[in-house]
């Protein structure tokens, strides 16, 4: 049932003017999202990740950015919506967390007000149920002691202790979708679990929905039912997660996984490479973008970029010419 | 053996512009004003220029014409050939004075930013206490007591007063490149601090170090006008933009020219110096570019 | 590996005491460790807790306040001005920043002639010779790139040429602080392959800095786990990872994400935080996060002992080691 998606993306293109020319960060991804599921977007720095998420909720830039297709969250198109429309659902439908938590908190308030404000400004709350609620909110985060530190500024908090805060205000509202861009990256593993376990659990507990944005193919494994593999601006591969890691057809996935050092490996062991970096978004071909990379490019992939395709599973699909063979776990390193 | 192809190294080449902005057209307009006029200030004699303190009775307080372009004063000289001559002074004082704030406090600021410690703790907090003092006071009151003034004796003590200032920007600028690993790591090569200076802190510091220069030495002529309007310049009937400027104070409403001329050249030297300053600055930053 | 080597390095008892507005902030605190010719040691730890302060102070970018560093029997911390200087060049340090680590402003072939021409071992010909074949062996086609400013650069690039400044002078230890931290899987794989193959062409001896357990274990013989200033267990890389014996080991590794969906889920993630290097805990450092601690952790500080063949633990109640198996309890009550 399609109506009842909690969000689904639509030939979704981002377009920036720049000096060099018109980059295209995000290039027609359509992707849907389930209320109370979890999703991965993963892909190297520069992918589009960032941009996607941020146009998703209508957070793109404002100057030489066009932006086309369709992001419809709880049946509110995104897309072509005011500023003001889009404050309506900003806080209450979805919320974000940035990857800086530093950058993402002011550092001359105290954090206490940083809540308090969404509260007071977005519910309509009085000064004293503000406080009551962000005290509730801080505690339901994890911060030991949250009344004193309600006080605390942000400077005063450690890393981790301040996702948490970020995380705190983006659920102020009790939003349904929580995006997550990179909300561990940066931090130790210890404090890194323990904030990706404060998310699931929430995520329970609320009843949203995450869309957990990431470089990190450890981070997604375990967390997501659903991936969404991003390459240049595309969507290279999706599928539930277990279909992504073990029965992926698109060379670049494999290509990902093999080229992660894993803690079960003997040590020595020798990582499988991809030569060269991610492609220029200003000049990219009209092939495959992988094509320059990848050991299986014909010259169909350099001329011709291969649309997403359904594979055998139900909702795993690719976009490659010569997709790895279907039992492609067999191979698996 | 690594197995990298070089053409897979060509891949991974992203392509960067080798420099920031552009200097665009204005900036090279900028400097052949600066240029021409420095070289109407050096080559004064040479040019064909009635004396500029030639008094010529019969011509008192014409306007512009074809004799005397500019028009002539309250004593019949020509106002161009003193606005020529004038510059010597007035660019001499500028560059003079921040050369000599900039010998004394430039490397004293990158030395401290990169040595730290007990050496810069000392020399930031003299510095300090030296800015907090009014420094136009300072010079006036110097100035006034220092007679007879000459050139000499301004250059000097603007340029003395200029030092905390440049020790503050220079000291700045070094600190946030003393910090890079790329200075640790000339350090492990075995590079002598002496060569880590030269090296790799100079060229970084280099672009704001000029234009900071430039931007210095339009505040210093500035400065040298200023000083003029209370009297404290190069003593009459030498010429100097800010002399001239005063001096036509006095017969404003019979010759507006006489102000108006010093006014424009003045105004003009120090926008396209403000101008070239800030845009090297702009031109020459590498912001790095984050992965 | 199991053939007997003498120590190229020998780090006895290092301290390093930073002082912060009049606190004393003991970053590195007592650390003792040898590496023999031709091994690579990992050191892993959370942020914060003293590698990158350990590496500097081998190298004398930060002073020891105590402790002696032995480079081939030479006490390093003993020499001072020009020796200083050139007991340096035996030892070389990558950094983090690959972009920060190179001057912005100096072209590729300088940065990586800089040891060269400080020490003035080789001119001329023979320089631009020994240059173009360094460039070419991290990766850089010396003929095209060389002029290049360094500013124009991705950071895998960067990183190479870093690697290609540290071989000039041919050192026999390199030190790698976090050197591919910043960098994104793919690119991340290719450099450590090729610090591989640049280990075993030169003869490198390696201290490999990073806070990723999946690829410390990668390049690592042995590693070495740090908390608060202390290397609470050291020993061979397959069997400190397979069976560790230090309860924070264990943490780190339960909390390390496998991209891998079946990988199990460790349900105990480790609370709180690393309690600060200015007021550290009395006795095992660990203690105030230690399920097992009890009042003797408080009082004494546990030494070094040998739990299996060099793998050494300080821990009062170190945890059995075993070999494929996962129960794990302490030792004693
Ligand atoms: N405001 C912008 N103007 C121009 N290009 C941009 C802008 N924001 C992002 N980009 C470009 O879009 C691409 C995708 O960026 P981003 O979404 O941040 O990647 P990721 O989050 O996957 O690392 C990058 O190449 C980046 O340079
Ligand atoms: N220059 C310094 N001055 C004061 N404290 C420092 C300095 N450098 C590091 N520290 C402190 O020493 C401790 C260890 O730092 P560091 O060695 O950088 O840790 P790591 O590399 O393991 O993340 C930290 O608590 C840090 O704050
Ligand atoms: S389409 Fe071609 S180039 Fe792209 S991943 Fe598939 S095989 Fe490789
Ligand atoms: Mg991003
Ligand atoms: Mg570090």
């Amino acid at each position: 049932m399609s109506d009842d998606k909690l969000l689904v993306v639509k030939d979704l293109t981002t377009t920036f003017a720049t000096a060099g020319g018109d980059l295209a960060a995000v290039a027609g991804v359509s992707f849907d999202l389930e209320r109370n599921e979890t999703l991965g977007i993963v892909g190297e720095s520069g992918s589009g990740k960032t941009v996607l998420s941020r146009t998703i909720m209508g957070l793109q830039p404002r100057v030489n950015t066009t932006v086309t297709g369709s992001s419809i969250i709880d049946g509110f198109e995104v897309v072509g919506a005011s500023e003001n429309e889009k404050r309506t659902i900003w806080g209450t439908e979805v919320a974000m967390v940035f990857q800086d938590p530093m950058t993402s908190l002011n550092p001359v308030m105290r954090i206490g007000k940083q809540i308090d404000e969404a509260l007071r400004v977005r519910l309509g709350m009085n000064r004293k149920d503000a406080k009551a609620r962000a005290i509730e909110l801080l505690e339901l985060v994890g911060i030991p002691s949250p009344v004193q530190r309600y006080n605390a500024y942000p400077g005063q908090l450690s890393g981790g202790m301040r996702q948490r805060v970020v995380i705190a205000i983006a659920l102020a509202c009790s939003p349904k979708l929580l995006m997550a861009d990179e909300p561990t990256t940066g931090l130790d593993v210890t404090i890194q679990a323990q904030i990706l376990n404060l998310l699931d659990e929430l995520k329970e507990r609320l009843e949203m929905s995450v869309i957990l944005v990431t470089h990190d193919l450890g981070v997604v494994a375990t967390r997501t039912s659903r991936i969404v593999v991003m390459y240049a601006g595309r969507i290279v591969e999706t599928g539930t997660t277990r279909d992504v890691f073990y029965h992926h057809r698109m060379p670049y996935t494999r290509a990902l996984l093999e080229s992660s050092p894993k803690v079960s490996n003997k040590s020595h062991t020798r990582l499988i490479t991809i030569p060269g970096r991610p492609p220029n978004l200003l000049n990219l071909s009209d092939g495959c973008s992988f094509a320059p990379r990848c050991k299986y490019a014909t010259d169909q992939c350099h001329l011709v970029r291969p649309e997403l395709q359904p594979s055998v599973e139900p909702g795993h699909s690719f976009a490659c010419w010569n997709p790895l063979p279907v039992n492609a776990e067999a191979t698996l390193p | 053996m690594s197995n990298f192809s070089l053409e897979e190294a060509a891949l991974m080449m992203v392509e960067k512009p080798e420099k920031g902005e552009p200097l665009g057209l204005f900036f090279w307009i900028c400097v052949f004003w600066i240029g021409l006029n420095v070289f109407g200030a050096i080559f004064a004699n040479l040019l064909p220029l009635p004396n500029p303190l030639y008094e010529n009775f019969n011509a008192i307080n014409i306007g512009p014409g074809l004799h005397h372009i500019f028009g002539t004063d309250d004593l019949g000289r020509d106002i161009f050939s003193r606005i020529v001559y004038g510059s010597r002074v007035s660019i001499t004082v500028g560059i003079g004075a921040i050369v000599i704030g900039f010998g004394i406090g430039a490397p004293l600021g990158m030395l401290a930013a990169y040595r730290r410690g007990r050496f810069d703790a000392i020399l930031t907090t003299v510095m300090y206490v030296l800015l907090a003092f009014p420094a136009i006071i300072a010079t006036i009151a110097v100035l006034s007591f220092w007679t007879p003034r000459s050139m000499f004796k301004i250059i000097v003590v603007i340029g003395i007063a200029s030092i905390p200032l440049v020790y503050r920007v220079i000291r700045t600028a070094t600190l946030s490149v003393a910090t890079k690993d790329y200075v640790i790591a000339a350090k492990v090569q075995g590079a002598t601090d002496r060569r880590i200076l030269m090296k790799e802190l100079l060229p970084n510091i280099a672009p704001i170090a000029v234009s900071f220069f430039l931007i210095g030495v339009a505040t210093v002529i500035t400065l040298e006008g200023a000083l003029a309007f209370l009297g404290l310049s190069v003593n009459p009937p030498t010429p100097s933009w800010g002399n001239m400027i005063n001096e036509a104070r006095t017969v404003l409403s019979q010759n507006v020219w006489l102000a108006f001329f010093p006014s424009l050249a003045l105004c003009l030297f120090l926008i396209a110096l403000n101008f070239i300053g800030d845009r090297i600055r702009s031109h020459f930053d590498v912001t790095e570019v984050k992965l | 590996m199991s053939d007997v080597r003498t120590p190229l390095l020998s780090v006895n008892d290092l301290e390093v005491t930073f002082y912060v507005h009049g606190h004393a902030v003991s970053a590195v605190a007592g650390v003792s460790f040898e590496i023999m010719e031709g091994e690579t040691l990992g050191l892993v730890g959370e942020s914060g807790c003293g590698k990158s302060t350990t590496g500097k102070a081998l190298m004398r970018i930060v002073e020891p306040s105590k402790g002696t560093v032995l480079l081939e029997g030479v006490d390093i911390t003993k020499e001072s001005g020009k020796s200083l200087r050139s007991a340096r060049t035996r030892m070389q340090m990558i950094f983090q920043d690959p972009i920060s680590s190179l001057n912005p402003r100096r072209r590729v072939k300088d940065i990586v002639a800089e040891p060269l021409d400080c020490w003035k071992t080789v001119t001329g010909l023979e320089r631009d010779t020994l240059i173009s074949d360094l460039l070419s062996k991290v990766g850089i086609d010396p003929s095209v790139y060389g002029n290049r400013y360094a500013r124009q650069f991705s950071g895998g690039q960067c990183q190479r040429i870093s690697i290609a400044r540290s071989l000039a002078m041919r050192p026999k230890l390199l030190i790698c602080d976090e050197m591919v931290s910043a960098l994104d899987v793919s690119v991340q794989a290719q450099i450590l392959n090729l610090l591989e193959d640049l280990k075993a062409e030169y003869g490198l001896t390696l201290l490999f800095i990073a806070h990723d357990l999946a690829v410390v274990k990668n390049v690592s013989d042995r590693v070495a786990v740090m908390y608060l200033g202390k290397i609470c267990e050291i020993g061979p890389a397959d069997t400190l990872y397979e069976s560790p014996a230090h309860p924070y080991t264990e943490f780190l590794l339960g909390a390390a994400l496998e991209a891998d969906p079946d990988s199990p889920m460790h349900a105990q993630t480790l609370e709180g935080e690393p309690p600060s290097p200015m007021n550290p805990p009395s006795g095992c450092r660990f203690r105030t996060r230690c399920p097992n601690a009890t009042q003797k952790c408080a009082d004494v500080e546990p030494l070094p002992q040998e739990v299996a063949p060099n793998h050494m633990v300080s821990c009062h109640y170190p945890l059995t080691i075993h070999h494929q198996s996962t129960t794990r309890t302490p030792l004693e009550g």
